[in-house]
């Protein structure tokens, strides 16, 4: 249906991708995996007219086409979904799918009525349960992504490409999407699906590609494939390591939280998010919070970072004190440290060096009588990029330059820099790559190792239970159980998780 | 790819000598075959006339690094300017002494203050080993005490300095330290607003803007909308010193904007406060959460803003020998083009005051140029808007992007690392690539 036959391409004389081949055929799944920065986006560009130069054949129903815009490529009938979804929150939804495509009274006034019937038809067609009034502004992550599926198909693609679409979803969202995906196969439509979980695509995929360095490593029908050799022709090794054991929680209780609360304001008074939530950390424990989207797993790191906007109740205690923890900045002192979910949007500044983000909590502390101390400055990024082992070209690097998972870990080294007891981690592992999820996870042990309390949130359960050694489940911000690890399973996990009837609160820890 | 950088690094100082050189050899002659443009006279003349522009652009730099602005400069130069006036020419309790001198008290207190607890902070710390956490660090709320009776004692010092001005008539040195206060408490009050209200900078110093002025004119009474200060008559003669020649050859206007500039570049440079300046126009929320006190350094920005406001309403009293309620009508404009010119990102995060001096100058000196042409006044405008236009333009796309597209052909700069991460790398790399010619965030 779609092929493209050796296509390069580089950037500024750096080859981003050599000679690749790759074929879709009308009907299929196929998965393209591959680390960050293996040429999967470049070449889904090239495919979706975003980057229009490039060498090589692209050819279209056998024709040969060259698309110069994303719009030569949805006549085309290719239509993307990007990882960040391009949807209008203040819209509702049958706006968003015909955005400026709008079926028109008179060829003049925006037809409401016709927009909303059609998107009915449509949402109807796909089997999504969704109004298409309702803003979506108000929808879930996951339902987002379910409307940005329509608005590609409304479009009438044939191809659809879809960038990670579950890095943000709760599994029974991803079940949903699956289930529609598959729909989609069977009615024609071929779907290109780039995720870096290799369960799913085990599971969803016809067929996979695997890209690295640039360069074509395999194709082949999932059914000749194992897990094993998928992460092995990424990687360009043999599986992966196993990560260092656990010595369990062995220190005293650093962290104390009791009656954890949170109420946001909404239009309509106050909205509880957070109720009745209590845990002890010890020092040297890994201490793991599951639950679906929304639960809320991240407000619970941001009430006690100080960071969560809302009025905030409940006590937390450092090493026996209470303490009050107003801001960031309260947190902070009291040697509080936390990873943020978006790292972009809230953890890094993307146009700063490597140095200037590591040393930006610690710029008082290395000041001279008010003076930077561009030397300290540079030591201590220099220290933590050594014991980090973030790859760069040296910490004058621009931090949006780096792969996704260097930029974790400097925001896990600007935090280290400031000597945090506790270091609270929320999705530590979104979207990076194996390699360096992998150590990701053992910077996590060692860290624990010496003697911090850590809490770390993750909806990707495998990791929650590979890392932490008990787990906190929440359930639309209630406590539902504190799991032991010989307790700990995705089974008892997601029974805990998934909301219910019920409003008491489960055991504390 | 070396010297493309470099280029790129430094166009705006290129931009700077290239209007040099066109006003150089555009310039008419005297009869003896001297150069007018290149005269020493012109050339002073030039950086007196941008020295009220740029006194103001300085501090707008500040704010715009944060991703603010502060629309309403023009206003509060002309309120210092009506207050200066009026303390140099009328002795007693005029509205202007009433504004001024508490105003003056309470700026020595917030400023005394403010030394104890760096002094305390530093002391405290001076001698912990360089790594040490941050929890060495001893509360300040300890010592109340004594930076209460600092803070009481300065604002002592500070009456006992303005109180006997303002039965007599007030001095050079007495306007200076003043005025200066008034805008910045007015400049403090536009950050307490945009902070605590969550409101955005634009209206709040719009509405600033319009408010300022009216007390201005309120000041300034109703009948005499302009205040004339005779040096030697009405007002003490040594106020002069403010429009004369240091040492007969250095404009004293000029001195002033010259040391604003360094000085707030070197704050802005070697400081935590500046970093977190640059931090917080990059990612206003990832500061926060980096525990910086994102509030406290916005209201300083404005504040800064608005004490440079009142040096310039100084400096313009003395220049224009008046002080009037529409004295800085449209400076704000124009402070913000020239800032703009000089680089800096009206997103925040990126730029410098390096740029912005530039950005004055060349501003300065193309007023200059076509003024020697005798070119028609509203010519000279049009031209201007035009410049603007074509300078940020060039800004913005940085050079090896505009020869990229003439050489290559190819339409967009791109990044270095294609597909190093997911994220938007296309502007970052030509940020790199000399986005600007001095420190980005």
């Amino acid at each position: 249906m779609l092929s493209g036959a050796d296509i390069s391409k580089s950037f500024f004389g750096v080859p981003a991708l050599r000679n690749v081949s790759f074929d879709l055929r009308a009907g299929e799944v196929h998965a393209l995996m591959g680390e960050n920065g293996a040429g999967k986006s470049t070449l889904m560009k090239i495919f979706s007219g975003v980057e229009p130069n490039y060498s090589g054949v692209i050819r279209n129903d056998g024709r040969e086409v060259r698309f110069a815009s994303v719009r030569d490529a949805e006549a085309a009938g290719v239509a993307i979904i990007h990882q960040e979804l391009n949807l209008v929150p203040e819209l509702n939804v049958a706006e968003n799918i015909f955005l400026g495509r709008e079926p028109l009274l008179a060829g003049l006034i925006v037809n409401r009525r016709r927009a909303v019937a059609d998107a009915r038809a449509l949402l109807h067609r796909l089997g999504i349960d969704l109004d298409p009034e309702t803003r979506i502004g108000t929808l879930r992550v996951g339902e987002q992504q379910l409307v940005e599926i329509a608005k590609a198909l409304s479009a009438s693609a044939r191809i659809l490409i879809m960038d990670e679409p579950t890095s943000a979803l709760s599994p029974a969202e991803c079940q949903r999407l699956f289930a529609i995906i598959r729909q989609l196969a069977s009615a024609g439509v071929a779907i290109i699906y780039i995720s870096h979980r290799i369960q799913e695509v085990m599971l969803l995929a016809d067929r996979v590609t695997v890209l690295r360095d640039g360069r074509h490593v395999l194709t082949e029908l999932i059914a000749a494939l194992t897990e094993e050799r998928i992460i092995a022709a990424m990687v360009g090794r043999e599986s992966l390591g196993a990560v260092p054991e656990s010595h369990g929680a062995a220190g005293r209780v650093f962290l104390s939280v009791r009656d954890l609360s949170l109420d946001v304001p909404t239009r309509r008074g106050w909205r509880k998010v957070l109720k009745g939530v209590s845990f002890d950390v010890h020092e040297g424990e890994i201490f793991g919070i599951g639950g679906l989207l929304g639960s809320g797993r991240t407000e619970i790191l941001e009430t006690i970072f100080g960071s969560s906007i809302g009025r905030r109740g409940g006590d937390i205690r450092l090493d026996g004190k209470l303490v009050s923890i107003a801001s960031p900045r309260d947190a902070r002192r009291l040697g509080l440290a936390m990873v943020t979910e978006d790292r972009k949007a809230k953890g890094l500044h993307l146009h700063a060096t490597v140095r200037d983000n590591i040393a930006l909590p610690s710029l008082r502390d290395l000041a001279r009588f008010g003076l930077r101390s561009f030397a300290r400055e540079a030591r201590l990024a220099d220290h933590e990029v050594r014991a980090l082992g973030i790859r760069c070209t040296g910490i004058g690097q621009i931090a949006g330059t780096l792969s996704g998972g260097n930029q974790q870990k400097v925001v896990i080294a600007k935090w280290l820099a400031t000597q945090p007891r506790v270091l609270l981690l929320d999705e530590p592992t979104r979207g990076i790559d194996v390699g360096a999820k992998q150590e990701i996870y053992e910077l996590v042990r060692r860290l624990a190792g010496q003697g911090l309390a850590i809490v770390l949130v993750s909806s990707e359960l495998p990791e929650l239970l590979l890392l932490a050694d008990r787990i906190l489940v929440v359930s639309e911000g209630w406590q539902r159980g504190v799991l032991g690890r010989d307790a700990a399973s995705e089974e008892a996990i997601m029974r805990l998780a998934a909301p219910q009837t019920r409003t008491d609160s489960a055991g504390a820890a | 790819m070396r010297i493309l950088r470099l280029l790129s690094r430094t166009k705006l100082y290129w931009g700077l000598a290239l209007i040099f050189l066109i006003g150089m050899v555009s310039s008419p002659v005297t009869s003896k075959g001297s150069n007018i443009f290149l005269s020493y006279g012109n050339l002073l003349d030039v950086l007196r006339q941008v020295s009220i522009t740029g006194l103001i652009a300085t501090g707008m730099t500040g704010v715009i690094l944060t991703a603010g602005i502060d629309l309403s400069v023009g206003s509060l130069m002309a309120i210092c300017s009506v207050v200066c006036a009026m303390l140099l020419t009328m002795p007693g309790w005029t509205a202007s002494a009433v504004m001024a001198v508490p105003s003056f008290a309470l700026v020595a207190l917030i400023v005394a203050v403010a030394l104890v607890r760096f002094a305390i902070h530093n002391f405290a710390r001076g001698a912990a080993p360089e790594a040490s956490p941050a929890k060495a660090i001893p509360h300040p709320k300890n010592h109340r005490v004594l930076t209460a009776m600092a803070g009481l004692l300065a604002a002592a010092a500070a009456l006992a300095f303005t109180l006997p001005q303002v039965e007599s008539r007030f001095g050079t040195w007495g306007v200076l330290l003043v005025t200066p206060c008034v805008g910045l408490l007015f400049g403090a009050i536009n950050g307490i607003i945009i902070v605590a209200g969550r409101l955005q900078p634009f209206i709040v110093t719009l509405a600033m803007m319009v408010t300022a002025l009216g007390i201005a004119r309120l000041t300034a009474g109703q009948n005499n909308a302009v205040l004339p200060v005779y040096t030697g008559s009405n007002a003490t003669a040594d106020f002069d010193v403010l429009r004369s020649l240091v040492f007969g050859i250095f404009p004293v206007p000029g001195l002033f904007f010259i040391a604003a500039a360094l000085v707030y570049g070197a704050v802005l440079r070697f400081t935590p406060f500046g970093r977190y300046v640059y931090a917080i126009g990059g990612n206003e929320e990832a500061a926060r959460l980096s525990g910086i006190n994102v509030g406290r350094v916005k209201i300083v920005t404005y504040a800064i803003s608005g004490m440079l406001a009142g040096i310039a309403a100084v400096l313009f009293v003395a220049q224009y020998r008046q002080g009037k309620p529409d004295a800085g009508a449209g400076l704000e404009l124009d402070a913000i083009a020239a800032v703009v010119i000089g680089g800096t990102s009206l997103m925040g995060g990126r730029g410098g005051l390096a740029g912005t001096f530039c950005g004055v100058l060349i501003f300065g000196l193309l007023s200059n140029i076509l003024q020697l042409h005798n070119i028609n006044s509203n010519l000279q405008l049009v031209l201007k808007g035009l410049i603007i236009i074509g300078t940020v333009l060039v800004q913005e796309r940085n050079l090896g992007e505009l020869l990229s597209n003439l050489r290559f052909g190819t339409p967009r700069s791109a990044p270095k690392e294609p597909a190093a991460h997911n994220g938007p790398p296309t502007e970052s790399f030509s940020r790199q690539l000399g986005g600007s010619a001095h420190d980005t965030w």
